[in-house]
C-alpha cells in the first residue's frame, strides 16, 4: 500500500537516498532542513489518479475516490524521471459491476425503495479521467511531449513549482492567472507582448463571458508598458471609465488618451476630424459603393484633391463624363454618412467631422501611439459604418507611417501598435472582404512585418476566413456555446485543440484558453475581475506648483 | 463693447539689426490702431516680449504706447506667454504692472492644492476677465489640470479666457508635430477665448464654448513666418463680431526657387527673372532655394549679386534660406572670407586631413561643413527632443552617406 507522499518513483528514489544516507553520517543541520522542506513538499502533493490504459493524447487514469478531477485540469504525471503536463479533456464513469447489474440495483432502488449499499464502494464504483498530453518538462525546461507517463503510475495535482519555467518575458503581457480546472492556482501567465500584438490577437466569445472585462484588464497592464502603443474603437464607451472606474484611474493615466465627441472629460480630446483628411480609400469596407460610383469619387479626388468631399456636395462638375444619377447617389451617401449639410451656398458639418477643427487629430493619434499610449477612441455615438471609417482613417495613417519606418530602418525603435476592434467580422468577415480588401485585412495579412497588429473582438469568428484566423497568431478563447464558433477557432488554434470542443464550451465567465504561437501549450487561465485586479494602485498626487499666477 | 485681441508680438525678437526694432514697431503701429479705433480696452495673451528680460530699445517704445493707453483710460489685460514667462518669477511683466501700465489678469488663490482663478471686471464694459499664462513646453497644462473650473463657467456676464497654448483641435497640419493641450483644459461657457502661442491666425466655435481666436503675431517672428503670414495683425472685437487688422510694417516679397536638375547659373537667372522690373521699396525679400543641383555647389548662385541687386532696388532687408539645397558636386572653391561662412571654411581648409576618415576623401570639406550646418540646427519651438534627435541623426546621416 502506497502513501500519497511517497508514490512518485523519482522523488522516493531521491528521498530513500537523503535517508539512507551515501554520505554516512556527516549530514550537517542545514541538510536535515533540506529534507524536512522536500518532505513537507511531497506531503503537500495530493495524488488524483493512476494511469490504468489508453494511448498518446488519451490517456485513461482511475480517480481516486477523494479527490476530484474536473474539466480542463491540469495534473502531473512522470516518465523515466521527467515530468509530464497532462489535462482532463473528458470524465466518465467507471464500474467493476456490469452495466446490466448496476441497471437491475438502480431498478431496486428506485422502484421498490430498497436500501441497497455497495459493498467497498469506492472500489468498485469510481470516475474515470481522459487526459491529453501538454509538454514534458526536464530541469525546468518545456519541450513538446512525445511520450506516455509509465504505466499504473501515479497523476497528481500541478503545482507551482512544476511551472517554473513559466516566466516573465522583458516585453510582457499579463494574460490572466493559471487556471487548473475552476480552480485559479497563484502563478501568473506573462506571454511576450511585443510579439503577440504584432502577430495579432483574436478573442472569440459568446456574450457574458467576460471580453471587456479580460480587455479592460489587458489595456491596464500595457499602459503603462513602453513596447506597444494601442488603439482602442471602442463601441460602447467603456475603457476610460467616463462614469466608472477604467483606465482613467490608472496611475499612469497621463499615458491614456481619450476622445470622444460629446461631453469631453476635462483634459481629454474632443473627436473632430478636419473633411481635408479623407480619401476615397478610407471608405473601402464602410460603404458597399458599385464600381461607378468607386470611379466617381477617384474622379474628385483626382480633379479636387483635398477639398473633393466639398466638391461633391457643392456640386462641383468634373472634367470626366459621369451619369448624373450616380453623381447624386454618390452625392446623398457621402452627406448622410459624414453628416453633413448644405443650404444653397454653404456647407455644415454637424457630426465628428469638421471644416476648421481637426486637422492634426489623425497625426496627433499617431504620434500618441508611437509615444506607447493607450488612445481610446469612444465610437459609441457613431453608426458602424462611421466607426469603421474613422479606424480607418487612423490605422492607414498608422499603417503607412510603420511602413515607411521600416523602409528608413527606423522602425526597429518604435512601438508596436495594436488596433482593438469589436464585431471585427464587419471588417474581416467573409462577406466584407468579398467586396475587396480593406485596411484592416491589410493589416491581418502584413500587418506583424511593420509591427502593426489587430486585437480583434468577435461573437462569431466563424465569419472569418480561415487564412485570416490561422494568422491571428494569439487567441485568447473565452466560453463559446455555438458549435460552428467553436470549429472554426479549434481549427485554426495555434496549438491543437481537437479535444478541447468540451472544455471550451464549459468555459465559465472569465475563464479562458490562451493559444498562442508564443505559448508552450494552450494555457488555460482564468481572468480577475478588472476591479480586483486593480485594487491598490492608486494615483499619486503631486503638489502643483502655481509659480507666475499672482496668489492671494 | 468693444476690445483689441493681440498676442505673439514677441518685441526684441529679430537678431538681425536691421529687424531687431520691427516687433516694437509692431506694437506701436498696433496701439495707434486701436487708439483710432476707440476700444474699450486692450487684451494681450501672451508673449509681449521675447524674453523676460527684454532690452531697453523696445521696452522704451512699449512704456510709451501703454502709458498712452493708459492715458486714455483704455486699459490693458495680460498674460505672460512662453517667452516672457520666467520660473524665477523675475520678469519685466511685474515691474510694468507695477507700474500700472496693465493688469496680469492671471491672479487666483490656492485652495487645498488646487488652483481658483479670480476675475478682473473691466470697469467700464463689465467684462469679466480671467485667463491663465503659457510656459515653454506646454508645462502650464499642470495649472489647468488644477483650476477649479466650476465657478468660472457658473460665473453670469460676459467673460473672457485669455491663454497662451496651442489647442489639438483647432491645430494646423503645419504644426502638427507640436505639442498641444486639449480642448477640454479651459473652461466653458466663456463668451469669448483670447488665444496665443501658435502663429497662427484663425478662429472657431466649438460646442459648449464661445469664440476661440488666434490673431498670430503682430509681425512675423521668422524666415518661415514671413513667407506664410506676409505681415500680421490683430483682432477687433466688437458686439462679438470679429474683424481682423492687419499691421503692415514691411511689405514682403518672397521668392521661391526649385533648384533641382538646375546649374547654379540657372538658378541665378530664375532669381534675377523674379526680381526683373521690380521695385523693393520697403520690403523684406527672401529667397528660399531647394533641391539638388545639377552641376556645382549652393556657393556658385551668385547671392551676392542679387543681394546688391535687391538692395540697389531700396529692399529694406534680403534674406535667404538654402537649408533644402544640395549640391551633386562635393569640390570648395576660394573665395574671399567675407562673412562668418568665409572664415569657417579657411579654418576647415587649414585644418583638412588631419585625421584619417573612411569613406570620406575629397568630400572632407564639404562634409566637415554640412555636419557643422546640421549640428548648429537647433530645435524647432514645441518639437520634442526625441524628433529633433531623429531630424539631427537623419541629416547627419545623409551628409555622412550612410
Amino acid at each position: 500500500m502506497e502513501s500519497s507522499h511517497n508514490t512518485l518513483s523519482c522523488e522516493s528514489t531521491w528521498l530513500q537516498h537523503l535517508f539512507l544516507g551515501s554520505h554516512g553520517t556527516q549530514h550537517c543541520h542545514q541538510n536535515v532542513l533540506v529534507k524536512l522542506k522536500y518532505i513537507l513538499r511531497l506531503t503537500l502533493l495530493v495524488i488524483k489518479g493512476q494511469v490504468i490504459s489508453g494511448e498518446y493524447g488519451k490517456i485513461l487514469i482511475r480517480q481516486k475516490a477523494s479527490e476530484k478531477i474536473e474539466l480542463g485540469e491540469l495534473l502531473v504525471g512522470e516518465a523515466s524521471g521527467v515530468k509530464i503536463l497532462l489535462q482532463a479533456v473528458n470524465l466518465l464513469y467507471g464500474s467493476q459491476i456490469s452495466q446490466q447489474n448496476l441497471e437491475l440495483i438502480s431498478g431496486m432502488s428506485l422502484e421498490d425503495n430498497e436500501r441497497v449499499d455497495f459493498m467497498d464502494a469506492e472500489l468498485r464504483n469510481y470516475n474515470l479521467a481522459v487526459l491529453k498530453n501538454l509538454i514534458t518538462i526536464s530541469d525546468n525546461n518545456a519541450m513538446v511531449c512525445k511520450r506516455l507517463p509509465a504505466f499504473f503510475s501515479s497523476v497528481r495535482d500541478v503545482t507551482k513549482d512544476d511551472l517554473s519555467f513559466l516566466t516573465q518575458p522583458r516585453d510582457s503581457l499579463f494574460i490572466g492567472n493559471l487556471r487548473s480546472g475552476s480552480k485559479m492556482l497563484d502563478l501568473p501567465i506573462y506571454l511576450d507582448g511585443k510579439e503577440v500584438f504584432s502577430h495579432h490577437i483574436l478573442v472569440p466569445a459568446t456574450t457574458g463571458r467576460g471580453k471587456s472585462n479580460m480587455t479592460s484588464v489587458l489595456l491596464w497592464d500595457t499602459l503603462d508598458k513602453d513596447y506597444c502603443g494601442i488603439l482602442v474603437l471602442d463601441p460602447h464607451d467603456e475603457y476610460y471609465g467616463r462614469n466608472k472606474l477604467g483606465l482613467k484611474d490608472h496611475p499612469s493615466s497621463d499615458k491614456v488618451v481619450y476622445y470622444t465627441p460629446t461631453d469631453v472629460p476635462a483634459g481629454c480630446r474632443t473627436l473632430k476630424i478636419n473633411l481635408d483628411l479623407l480619401k476615397p480609400g478610407h471608405f473601402n469596407g464602410v460603404v458597399e459603393w458599385s464600381d461607378p460610383q468607386i470611379q466617381c469619387l477617384s474622379q474628385y479626388y483626382r480633379e479636387f484633391g483635398n477639398k473633393w468631399i466639398e466638391s461633391i456636395v457643392l456640386d462641383k462638375p468634373l472634367k470626366a463624363d459621369f451619369f448624373e444619377g450616380t453623381i447624386a447617389v454618390v452625392k446623398r451617401r457621402i452627406m448622410s454618412l459624414l453628416d453633413l449639410e448644405f443650404n444653397g451656398s454653404e456647407l455644415f458639418c454637424n457630426g465628428v467631422f469638421s471644416l476648421n477643427a481637426g486637422e492634426a487629430t489623425i497625426a496627433d493619434i499617431c504620434k500618441e501611439l508611437e509615444e506607447s499610449r493607450t488612445v481610446i477612441i469612444d465610437t459609441s455615438d457613431f453608426s458602424g459604418s462611421v466607426e469603421i471609417l474613422i479606424g480607418s482613417l487612423i490605422v492607414t495613417e498608422v499603417f503607412s507611417k510603420y511602413k515607411r519606418y521600416k523602409v528608413k530602418g527606423l522602425l526597429r525603435d518604435k512601438p508596436v501598435v495594436s488596433v482593438v476592434l469589436e464585431e471585427a467580422p464587419r471588417v474581416l468577415g467573409k462577406e466584407a472582404l468579398e467586396k475587396g480588401p480593406n485596411i484592416f485585412s491589410t493589416i491581418a495579412r502584413e500587418g506583424r512585418k511593420f509591427k502593426v497588429g489587430l486585437f480583434a473582438i468577435t461573437q462569431l469568428p466563424s465569419l472569418i476566413p480561415r487564412q485570416i484566423l490561422a494568422n491571428m497568431n494569439t487567441k485568447i478563447i473565452l466560453g463559446i456555446e455555438m458549435k460552428p464558433e467553436r470549429e472554426a477557432i479549434i481549427q485554426s488554434a495555434a496549438q491543437d485543440l481537437s479535444d478541447d470542443d468540451r472544455n471550451i464550451a464549459s468555459l465559465d465567465k472569465g475563464e479562458a484558453i490562451i493559444s498562442s504561437n508564443f505559448a508552450k501549450f494552450a494555457t488555460p487561465v482564468k481572468i480577475p475581475l478588472f476591479e480586483d485586479f486593480v485594487k491598490g494602485s492608486e494615483k499619486v498626487e503631486v503638489k502643483k506648483d502655481f509659480g507666475g499666477i499672482s496668489l492671494n | 463693447m468693444k476690445f483689441a485681441h493681440i498676442a505673439d508680438c514677441h518685441i526684441g525678437g529679430w537678431r538681425d539689426p536691421k529687424l531687431r526694432n520691427v516687433g516694437a514697431l509692431a506694437f506701436e503701429k498696433a496701439i495707434d490702431a486701436c487708439v483710432e479705433k476707440d476700444v474699450d480696452f486692450v487684451i494681450v495673451s501672451g508673449d509681449l516680449f521675447n524674453t523676460s528680460l527684454p532690452s531697453v530699445d523696445g521696452l522704451k517704445m512699449v512704456v510709451k504706447k501703454l502709458r498712452q493707453l493708459s492715458n486714455r483710460s483704455i486699459p490693458v489685460y495680460l498674460i505672460a506667454g512662453s517667452h516672457d514667462f520666467s520660473p524665477s518669477g523675475k520678469t519685466m511683466l511685474d515691474v510694468l504692472e507695477g507700474a500700472g501700465l496693465f493688469v496680469n489678469v492671471a491672479k487666483g488663490e490656492e485652495v487645498e492644492g488646487r488652483l481658483k482663478l479670480n476675475f478682473t471686471v473691466d470697469s467700464k464694459t463689465g467684462a469679466k476677465i480671467t485667463g491663465l499664462l503659457g510656459k515653454k513646453g506646454g508645462l502650464e497644462r499642470g495649472y489647468y489640470e488644477a483650476l477649479m473650473k466650476e465657478g468660472l463657467e457658473k460665473e453670469e456676464g460676459y467673460k473672457i479666457f485669455l491663454f497662451h497654448s496651442l489647442l489639438s483641435e483647432l491645430k494646423p497640419k503645419s504644426l502638427e508635430k507640436v505639442d498641444s493641450h486639449p480642448l477640454s483644459l479651459l473652461p466653458k461657457n466663456f463668451d469669448y477665448y483670447a488665444g496665443g502661442h501658435p502663429h497662427i491666425v484663425t478662429n472657431a466655435k466649438m460646442d459648449g464654448y464661445g469664440t476661440i481666436a488666434y490673431p498670430g503675431p503682430l509681425f512675423p517672428n521668422n524666415f518661415r513666418e514671413l513667407e506664410e503670414l506676409s505681415s500680421g495683425g490683430f483682432y477687433v472685437v466688437e458686439d462679438g463680431v470679429l474683424e481682423f487688422e492687419p499691421v503692415q510694417i514691411y511689405n514682403v516679397f518672397n521668392i521661391k526657387v526649385d533648384a533641382e536638375h538646375k546649374a547654379p547659373k540657372q538658378v541665378s537667372e530664375e532669381i534675377m527673372d523674379h526680381i526683373t522690373g521690380k521695385e523693393f521699396n520697403d520690403t523684406i525679400v527672401t529667397i528660399r532655394v531647394s533641391g539638388i543641383l545639377e552641376s556645382g555647389k549652393p556657393s556658385d548662385i551668385d547671392f551676392k549679386g542679387i543681394f546688391e541687386k535687391l538692395y540697389e532696388k531700396s529692399a529694406y532687408f534680403v534674406m535667404k534660406n538654402t537649408n533644402a539645397l544640395v549640391s551633386k558636386e562635393f569640390e570648395e572653391i576660394k573665395i574671399d572670407a567675407k562673412d562668418v561662412e568665409d572664415v569657417e571654411e579657411r579654418i576647415i581648409k587649414e585644418h583638412i586631413g588631419q585625421i584619417n576618415v573612411e569613406g570620406i576623401g575629397d568630400k572632407e570639406v564639404f562634409v566637415t561643413k554640412e555636419l557643422m550646418r546640421v549640428l548648429s540646427d537647433s530645435r524647432i519651438e514645441g518639437e520634442k527632443v526625441a524628433d529633433f534627435e531623429i531630424r539631427v541623426r537623419e541629416d547627419m546621416e545623409k551628409v555622412l552617406g550612410v
